[in-house]
């Protein structure tokens, strides 16, 4: 068991090594991110939604900049490989659930350091109030986890395609869109004090993310490998 | 041709026509209901019934595949996509016009519109994957993947998001089930247009099928 | 010459395919192709180009399935080995198969191994890529070496794990002479040393290294 994780470190470090030598993919999550950012605060900003309206509204903005910043970015993992040519040989090296985990790893960090910077962001530019701030980034952490997983899987399915580009988004956001769905509800109710609502969500969150963790391990290795 | 086929695609036909009757001629309009708007239910529900049906047979095909990896799977899940996606479109457009008439708006978002459109944007991307896939074994395995990451969605859809939903939509209004206020004489069109439709898909999906295995004999030739 | 502490299996592992054939929906790549390679085997793939040489290499190493026919790793002792299991016994060398342009060498190296869970260490790195020539260049990232000095990196990648296997996919192409000498000298002793060899070539110098043909037909 420890070998595993030993070799799935091993892949998740070798991406996280080459990402921060070239950047591509921060890059791209970061720019998306910081622009639609600024585009939200400046057309709306902190003033124009009405205060009953706020927390749900803002919930949806942060949600939506996240996933689509996430769609922007995450695909690389994958589609890089395939690219560069260097697929085939990591697929004779390494178990494909140990590819899988690796690359789930490396997409995991990359959403958490999106939203270590974009959620603090966010909440100052907009001005967010969060009640339960706690468990806000609890909400954040899963709902991250949900997001790392099943675009993780569907960036394995497009690697193997032809377009690419659009194609990644086009066969992620159906089945985000329920993930989306309750993270928000999940946000609304952190910001608003709603436990009830936030337990709610955070267990039906938690039911999604391990639901789509073991089909995706299952999965996986039939996609990986012809 | 085999004749008892022929015999079962005139009977459908037949069948058709009289349900198509039914609905138009037979039936008054119900109460409760704006107009003759009543009507289109008698195809709006066993559209949108014919469209889940499809969805749930194209994710056991895909399973089948995935397990047995014979052609003869991918062509039913992909047959079988394309009808759901069909029929899809028809829930969709009799719905929005049915909601129009009843409430005013086409578009609501209660959660079975929003369910329709989820449906329809995964069988989208269901077809956006399969044309962008060159090699017919890595396609149909690809979508089949894909199929079943789709189908785990679906409980999820269907029992908490509409739950959570209602707590961001609080003045959503919720379709009146027409089926509840229906009396018999309604109740047995409605039911003789479910049968219709389901058989029409059924014959739909063997012609769907058959093209399919003919194509892909002529491809095997050529090895 | 260094000891290097590579886990060795004992016995080769012999590889057989019969009427293995490839289509991509209607391009025939070839048809009914067959042949074996022993331990202590070279076995020379020959075509002209288009001919699906390297097709066929990638399906001998389990990376692509056959349309038809079968391919089968055997232990000495006659067990059948899944091919699940192949990646752990071979090495390749081939054009379409890249490694890490943003690493170095070394990482490179590291990497491999660790996926691959071997217990090696930076001098048994060190070591390999002595061998191959690239120790001085270890520390500099793959992207700016030359395409020689890529392809014995790939050569390295190869041995790392010392396997009973070892495919090469038109490997003199971007060696200079002296580094075709060398590769020579490498695939005869690892034919020597009882190890599984097989060759897709063009090169009529490569072609003299093997035992065995097979010819695939443009």
């Amino acid at each position: 068991m420890s070998r595993w994780l030993a070799e799935a470190l091993a892949v998740a470090a070798k991406d996280l090594r080459a990402e921060f030598r070239t950047r591509v993919a921060l890059n791209s999550l970061a720019l998306f991110a910081l622009t639609t950012l600024a585009a939200v605060s400046y057309t709306i900003g902190p003033y124009r939604l009405a205060a009953e309206d706020r927390p749900f509204l803002l919930s949806v903005l942060l949600w939506i900049v996240i996933f689509f910043a996430a769609l922007a970015g995450l695909d690389r993992s994958f589609v890089k490989e395939e690219e560069s040519h260097t697929a085939p040989l990591l697929r004779l090296a390494a178990a494909p659930t140990v590819v899988w985990a690796g690359k789930l790893l490396y997409n995991l960090v990359l959403i958490f350091v999106l939203m270590a910077m974009l959620a603090p962001l966010f909440c100052v530019l907009m001005g967010f109030e969060i009640a339960m701030p706690w468990r806000f980034v609890m909400v954040l952490a899963v709902g991250g986890y949900g997001l790392a997983v099943i675009t993780t899987i569907v960036a394995a399915i497009i690697a193997q395609a032809m377009t690419r580009g659009a194609l990644f988004s086009v066969l992620s956001l159906p089945l985000l869109l329920p993930l989306l769905i309750i993270v928000i509800e999940g946000t609304r109710a952190v910001a608003m004090g709603d436990l009830a609502s936030f337990s709610e969500s955070l267990r039906a969150m938690i039911t999604m993310a391990g639901a789509m963790t073991i089909v995706s391990a299952f999965l996986f290795p039939i996609v990986w490998r012809d | 041709m085999n004749r008892v086929g022929l015999a079962l695609k005139w009977f459908l036909f037949v069948w058709m026509v009289v349900v198509i009757w039914a609905a138009f001629m037979w039936i008054p309009s119900a109460e409760g209901f704006k107009g003759e708007s009543s009507r289109i239910v008698f195809f709006h529900v066993p559209t949108a019934w014919v469209a889940t049906l499809a969805f749930l047979v194209s994710c056991i095909a895909s399973g089948m595949y995935l397990w047995r990896r014979e052609p003869k799977y991918d062509f039913g899940a992909a047959v079988s996509a394309g009808l759901g996606l069909l029929y899809a479109v028809l829930a969709t457009v009799t719905g929005a016009i049915f909601a129009k008439i009843m409430w005013g708006a086409y578009w609501n978002w209660d959660p079975r519109q929003t369910s329709i459109t989820i449906l329809l944007l995964i069988y989208a991307a269901y077809f956006a994957l399969r044309s962008a896939v060159a090699d017919p074994e890595k396609r149909a395995t690809l979508s089949a993947v894909y199929s079943i990451l789709a189908f785990v969605t679906v409980p999820f859809l269907m029992f908490i998001v509409p739950r959570i939903y209602f707590s961001l939509h609080p003045d959503v209004m919720t379709n009146a089930d027409p089926d509840n206020s229906l009396d018999s004489a309604h109740l047995i069109v409605l039911l003789a247009s479910l049968a219709g439709f389901t058989g029409l898909s059924v014959w739909l999906y063997s012609v769907g099928t058959r093209i399919e295995k003919i194509r892909h004999r002529r491809r095997q030739e050529v090895l | 010459m260094r000891v290097i502490s590579f886990r060795w299996m004992s016995g080769g592992i012999s590889i057989s395919f019969s009427d293995v054939a490839k289509r991509y929906d209607l391009r025939v790549v070839f048809r009914a192709v067959s042949g074996e390679a022993r331990p202590g085997d070279a076995l020379v793939i020959t075509g002209p180009n288009g001919s699906g040489k390297s097709t066929l290499l990638a399906i001998l190493c389990g990376l692509l399935r056959p349309t038809k026919g079968v391919v089968q790793y055997r232990t000495d002792g006659g067990d059948d080995i899944p091919r699940d299991e192949w990646g752990r016994h071979l090495g390749v060398v081939a054009p379409s198969m890249a490694v890490y342009e943003e690493l170095t060498a070394l990482e490179n190296l590291r990497f491999y191994a660790r996926v691959r869970g071997l217990a090696l260490t930076d001098a048994d790195h060190r070591a390999l890529l002595d061998r191959v020539g690239l120790d001085p260049d270890r520390s500099t990232p793959v992207r700016g070496y030359s395409t020689g000095m890529a392809q014995r990196l790939k050569i390295a990648q190869a041995l790392l794990h010392s396997p009973s296997i070892l495919f090469f996919d038109e490997a003199s192409s971007n060696l200079d002479p002296s580094g075709q000498d060398w590769l020579e000298g490498h695939v005869r002793s690892l034919v020597d040393e009882g190890r599984t060899v097989v060759l897709a070539t063009n090169d009529r110098r490569e072609m003299t290294w093997g035992s065995r043909n097979v010819s695939l037909v443009g």
